[in-house]
């Protein structure tokens, strides 16, 4: 087509697109909402519906409740659960925050120590746990390296851990997947940092601790938040490795219960209600966080705002 | 600023470094190791860190044309079988030492021993022969990758054609509500799998979708949609508008303009998106748990595979090597995008 006629075109259609064109967003988003509509709102009203009506179908504000919280294991999932959170995210975030800072300084191998330190993340849960049980069983490689260098004169038993033992060797595998994510968006928020900040505060006699404490952190701090959030939000929902490592109920977990019921003791009725409210329970817990997040990320770009 | 360190604070930090990249590479290594151990490795402690790729074994001849087989699991010979039977031998070799050597082969090498005295054979171990038998012992394997190949493409097909629409809206034009949408957006891709799976599964009955791997796409696209959306969103908005106005100057329809000009700018990062819905339909199990019955995926297969074969975990680890493989393939293209989600950082 040559120009001229093009032109034309579109100077005589201009009026009639303009009206259109007010229409082409929704459009464009009609097979979003259909799609949410359908698949997700859908499952989640009826899911919401199962868990206030009992087993006949008639309306219940707790008894669904009570039924989860008279369960087997409802206490220790709660703990185990908010335990995982806490420990795991402050372990995770520590080291993270260290390898971030060592492995952001320009030196000899740092880039092959940041691939490497990236493996982890990008292994299946399903494979992490076979990964550890592996090390963690009786004969196992952990074992045999603790045996190699001479620091046990027997082989540890592992898979006995009960308790906050064993919440405590899943938060080590956890940490061990989870941690490079997590460095990754430090590394991020510390290549944002202007150099010259640290220089200056160098050559006014500012030492390495107040120098990290002043200025690294602080510029840290958003990407800092909205991930920890993020982490929590991801360690509330805990239970592959911990059903893949240890079992069922030997390690019990909000997720883990899910799960529990729908693998372990399917076609039960109360099993499937018991399902629907763990998981219900889950969600909750989650979205409060999730609203926790977008309280802080709107903080941030208010502040972000005040700065220019 | 690493040169301003002192010797010992450079020497902390290298040891700090080294330590952190043992914890990493260690636990690969071994189990590695696992994955290509035989069951004769696999029933010693401790075991042998690093994989081997031969068997050695000595063979003493006994009475009425019988070999006495001795094997060295770390204390010296040991003997395990005595048998002159060409069919034993081969099964006790391929079961034993993932050695793949026909019966009558063995029993011709071995004859050397009736005249010489006992000697010792060394023998290749079949790399890849617990990865053989974990497709072998669980059924459904085969069938489970093609399937979790499926559905991770069917997964990457649907979030990426309704959510970069979507992104695309968001990119390019104002409209009221904008702001709602985008909270509305990432409330779902927050919102817990597990909370939807099972009133979706049972959805999924009543459309006669369940146990499908249409059905189980349709849940990873959930997540995935929103996430889609909020990648191309940002890549459409990095794209040069003028580019857009230009190309429908000459002429260009709407339609026109997205096929020719926009979308092969957004190509490296629309295939980015696609590699995340890729690893999310990859790596899950529950939903896969909750949705199928029969049409399982391999990451369950796998998960399901450590509860059955407990006699023989190095046939599910040889399993979850096949299944990490593409995940680290596409979590190492796609590292460069989980930075820029964050800010432009540089790996």
């Amino acid at each position: 087509m040559s120009k001229a006629p093009g032109n034309i075109v579109s100077a005589e259609v201009t009026p009639r697109k303009s009206s259109f064109k007010k229409y082409i967003p929704f459009l464009l988003l009609a097979p979003v909402f259909v799609y949410y509509a359908v698949f997700w709102l859908w499952p989640v009203l009826s899911g919401v519906k199962e868990v206030f009506t009992d087993l006949n179908g008639n309306f219940t504000l707790t008894g669904n409740f009570e039924l989860m919280a008279e369960s087997d294991l409802f206490g220790e999932a709660v703990f185990n659960t908010a335990a995982f959170a806490v420990v795991s995210v402050i372990l995770q975030y520590l080291i993270a925050l260290v390898l971030a800072v060592l492995l952001s300084r320009k030196f000899k191998g740092a880039k092959l120590m940041m691939f490497v330190a990236m493996i982890p993340m990008a292994i299946t849960p399903t494979a992490t746990a076979i990964l550890w049980k592996t090390g963690l069983v009786r004969d196992g490689w952990i074992n045999t390296i603790l045996m190699n260098l001479n620091l046990i004169e027997s082989p540890l038993v592992f898979m006995d851990a009960s308790g906050f033992n064993a919440v405590l060797m899943i938060i080590m595998i956890d940490t061990w997947t989870v941690t490079p994510s997590v460095m990754i968006i430090l590394v991020a928020g510390l290549q944002g940092m202007q150099r010259e900040l640290k220089e200056a505060a160098y050559t006014f006699g500012a030492n390495k601790w107040q120098i990290f404490k002043d200025i690294t952190l602080p510029i840290l701090k958003p990407s800092i938040t909205t991930s920890i959030i993020m982490r929590l939000i991801a360690a509330i929902q805990v239970w592959a490795i911990a059903v893949m490592v240890m079992g069922y109920s030997k390690v019990p977990f909000l997720v883990e219960r899910v799960a529990f019921y729908v693998d372990v003791v399917p076609g039960v009725d109360t099993s499937s209600k018991l399902a629907f409210t763990y998981s219900f329970l889950t969600t909750v817990v989650v979205l409060l966080a999730t609203v926790l997040y977008l309280r802080v990320s709107r903080q941030g770009d208010k502040r972000g705002g005040e700065k220019t | 600023m690493m040169d301003r360190l002192s010797i010992v604070q450079k020497t902390v930090v290298s040891i700090f470094l080294a330590g952190m990249m043992l914890l990493v590479v260690v636990p690969l290594l071994f189990f590695s190791t696992v994955a290509f151990s035989n069951a004769t490795e696999m029933s010693e402690f401790p075991k042998n860190l690093f994989p081997s790729f031969n068997v050695t074994v000595l063979v003493e001849a006994a009475d009425d044309g019988q070999y006495e087989i001795f094997y060295d699991s770390g204390e010296g010979y040991e003997s395990i079988i005595t048998t002159g039977k060409a069919d034993k031998l081969e099964k006790h070799f391929r079961r034993q030492y993932s050695v793949t050597v026909s019966g009558e082969q063995l029993l011709e090498d071995f004859a050397r021993t009736q005249t010489e005295g006992p000697q010792e054979f060394t023998y290749k171990k079949d790399v890849f022969y617990n990865f053989k038998q974990f497709f072998n012992i669980v059924p459904n394997a085969a069938s489970a990758l093609k399937n979790s190949i499926i559905v991770s493409l069917l997964t990457i097909l649907i979030s990426l054609s309704i959510g970069s629409l979507a992104g695309y809206a968001m990119a390019r034009f104002s409209f009221k509500g904008k702001s709602q949408f985008n909270v509305a957006m990432l409330i779902v891709r927050m919102f817990p799998v597990v909370g939807i799976s099972i009133p979706m599964a049972v959805m999924l009955i009543k459309m006669g979708l369940y146990d499908t791997l249409l059905g189980l796409a349709l849940l990873y696209s959930v997540p995935n949609i929103a996430l889609t959306a909020w990648i191309t969103n940002s890549i459409f908005i990095g794209i040069n508008q003028e580019l857009e106005e230009a190309s429908m100057v000459f002429g260009a329809g709407r339609f026109q303009t997205f096929m020719r000009v926009t979308l092969p700018l957004a190509f490296p990062a629309l295939a980015a998106s696609s590699m995340y819905s890729f690893l999310t339909a990859w790596n899950d199990t529950i939903s896969a748990l909750i949705l199928t019955n029969e049409n399982q995926t391999l990451a369950l297969v796998v998960y399901k595979a450590i509860g059955t074969t407990s006699s023989g975990i190095q046939y599910a680890a040889a399993g979850s090597i096949v299944l990490i493989l593409p995940a680290l393939v596409f979590t190492f293209i796609i590292r460069k995008y989980i930075g820029q989600m964050w800010g432009g950082v540089e790996l």
